[in-house]
């Protein structure tokens, strides 16, 4: 028989947390690599975007109506919504994300997480990390469709491009932990995750260009004001912008915009995340 | 040398493992514990026993760490949970009732995970992980997914992953809920041989009697308070008494036994139970209705029976005023 166990242990050193945190992004990774559902849905949802969607309206994004060339901006439509789906994707993905933290809750793994002597931010930090990397894994599959959208890719903006994914999808998925936190059940998570992906998504000009030619004056008279205010408001319209002067060199707002609000996105809803996941 | 070790046994004896001081918890309208104090010695097995509802896990959670208590202290091995809750946890290897494994993960990399949010070293992790596997004898299932374990084996993988960190107090709710005899046999197996193996302190809750026998201490709860704290065979020896469990015949049989000793029956969900008063009441009670039942047995100061003397009730029902309150 050894000798009993008696002696207390000292605090966590920090390398131990570097790798716990290392532990926690590993499983959700994983996870994600063994779900087909979740590969399944990352890949049919841009070609449906981009083949479906953007091939079929292509043809009346710039168009002649009564013999007179209408301007809207110097981009096909497949081109216009690129950047857009690479968004869609992410969004996706990392709110879904979220859903492991119901799983784990539901399923009691949460609890061999918060036994451990991991410092809880760290926690919510493996967590976040591990689903804002499939997010942008998730964004990468759309930028193999590249091509297809007539989009050319120049080496040099592709490391930029994926910083300002791996931003987005950091921030995504500490709103998601946000969410899952609030709603208790799968079903209505789906629901709820939903409710919140598509409206954001949609009024992000992300679909549809606010006319840059027109003033501010001449786009509230085209637009009802309602809608450029929702669209001026949400911060996925700065990320869309960010992502489409990165890719394919068009900017609707100031491009120093994107980037400010993608740094402030990841780190407010980050904060906002660990300020709910102290609570439990 | 040996006046320094001296010196550490003689500390060790001073330090308890756990060591709770005066914990009160409060929810809503229910006092879930009321005022429990006690110390664990290092080594031992101490287990909590009581009704659905008497505290137990939630006393359990407290302990490590995932449940703020309302009042009093918690120390672990003499760091106080509620000041350095991360580093207390260090010492605490926990199995909750419910299972807690990643199902889709294989059982190598639980363990592995396990061992990496607890800062064990590649090096350590491996050989303690292979020593483990060894010791619950999972080592030929260490690649299978965890969703292919049967409720038993699953419990052992939990067990052993409580130990890949070297922790000195190993803490169960209820290890054996939802298995059959022969896994909870297995499971008491598996803990013993793992206590002398890694010295380890042992705290646990259930609520089988017979599995509380071989402890060292029992703590007996009841709505929050403790009742009793000694060996079980103190207890038994203290308040303990001899009772005889039968299954009468038909419904009129009961009721004759009834009313014939109001005082010593009460009524268990497969039967009867009475309390032997001196050695002529079962003479007695043999000669009058020995052929009017259809089983006979012989309770002999089982903890069950303490329990039925300081609370009047019986461990294994719910009653109405103690029920739920347990996640």
């Amino acid at each position: 028989m050894k000798p009993v166990r008696t002696a207390p242990k000292g605090r966590l050193p920090l390398h131990a947390v570097a790798g716990g945190v290392y532990a926690i992004w590993l499983r959700e990774v994983k996870r994600a690599i063994r779900d087909r559902g979740q590969l399944i849905g990352g890949i049919s949802r841009p070609l449906l975007w981009v083949i479906v969607l953007g091939i079929g309206l292509n043809p009346y994004f710039r168009g002649e109506i009564y013999g007179q060339v209408r301007y809207v901006i110097p981009y096909t439509y497949l081109q216009f919504i690129f950047p857009a789906v690479i968004v869609l994707n992410i969004m996706y993905t990392s709110v879904q994300s979220a859903v492991s933290l119901i799983w784990d809750r539901e399923f009691g793994f949460l609890r061999e997480v918060l036994v451990s002597p991991m410092p809880r931010p760290f926690v919510l930090l493996g967590k976040v990390l591990g689903g804002a990397t499939v997010a942008m894994a998730h964004g990468c599959l759309v930028l193999v469709l590249a091509r297809f959208a007539d989009v050319t890719i120049a080496p040099s903006s592709i490391a930029y491009g994926l910083f300002l994914m791996f931003l987005l999808a950091f921030g995504l998925t500490s709103l998601g932990i946000i969410i899952a936190n609030r709603v208790r059940s799968f079903e209505g998570f789906g629901i709820f995750a939903n409710a919140v992906i598509l409206p954001l998504y949609f009024l992000s000009s992300s679909i549809f260009p606010l006319d840059p030619a027109l003033s501010r004056a001449q786009t509230l008279i085209v637009y009802p004001e309602w809608l450029v205010l929702l669209i001026e408001f949400n911060p996925i319209t700065y990320a869309v912008d960010a992502l489409r002067g990165n890719f394919i060199g068009f900017h609707q707002f100031a491009p120093q915009m994107g980037i400010t609000v993608l740094v402030a996105m990841a780190a407010g809803f980050f904060l906002l995340a660990y300020l709910e996941f102290r609570k439990k | 040398m040996a006046c320094g070790r001296s010196l550490d046994r003689e500390r060790d004896a001073m330090t308890p493992a756990i060591s709770l001081q005066g914990v009160s918890k409060q929810y809503g309208e229910t006092q879930a514990l009321a005022d429990i104090s006690l110390d664990i010695t290092p080594g031992k097995m101490f287990a909590l026993l009581g009704p659905n509802g008497a505290g137990k896990t939630t006393l359990l959670h407290i302990i490590c760490t995932i449940l703020e208590a309302d009042s009093g202290t918690i120390r672990i091995f003499g760091v106080d949970a509620a000041k350095e809750p991360a580093r207390a946890r260090r010492n605490l290897g926990v199995v909750f009732q419910q299972n807690s494994l990643d199902r889709r993960l294989t059982v190598m990399e639980n363990l592995e995970f396990h061992g990496m949010v607890h800062g064990v070293p590649r090096g350590t992790r491996r050989q303690r992980i292979g020593e483990l596997l060894e010791a619950v004898n999972l080592a030929g299932r260490k690649n299978d997914l965890v969703e292919t374990l049967s409720a038993g084996l699953a419990r052992r993988l939990e067990i052993a992953r409580a130990l890949v960190h070297d922790a000195g107090i190993l803490v169960m709710d209820e290890p054996t809920v939802g298995l059959d005899p022969e896994s909870r046999q297995a499971i008491w197996h598996y803990i013993e041989s793992l206590r002398r193996e890694f010295g380890l302190t042992i705290v646990t809750t259930t609520h089988y009697v017979d599995e509380v026998e071989n402890c060292d201490t029992v703590c007996i709860l009841d709505k929050g308070r403790i009742i009793a704290l000694d060996s079980p065979k103190r207890l038994r020896a203290r308040h303990g008494a001899e009772y005889i469990r039968i299954v009468p015949n038909d419904e009129a049989v009961a009721d004759a036994i009834r009313a014939a000793y109001p005082d010593l029956v009460s009524t268990l969900p497969d039967g009867l139970l009475l309390r032997i008063p001196d050695a002529a009441f079962t003479q007695a009670f043999l000669a009058e209705y020995g052929n009017a039942v259809s089983e006979l047995a012989f309770d002999r100061q089982s903890l069950e029976s303490v329990f039925l003397a300081l609370t009047g009730r019986h461990l294994g029902r719910p009653s109405a005023t103690a029920g739920g309150g347990r996640r």
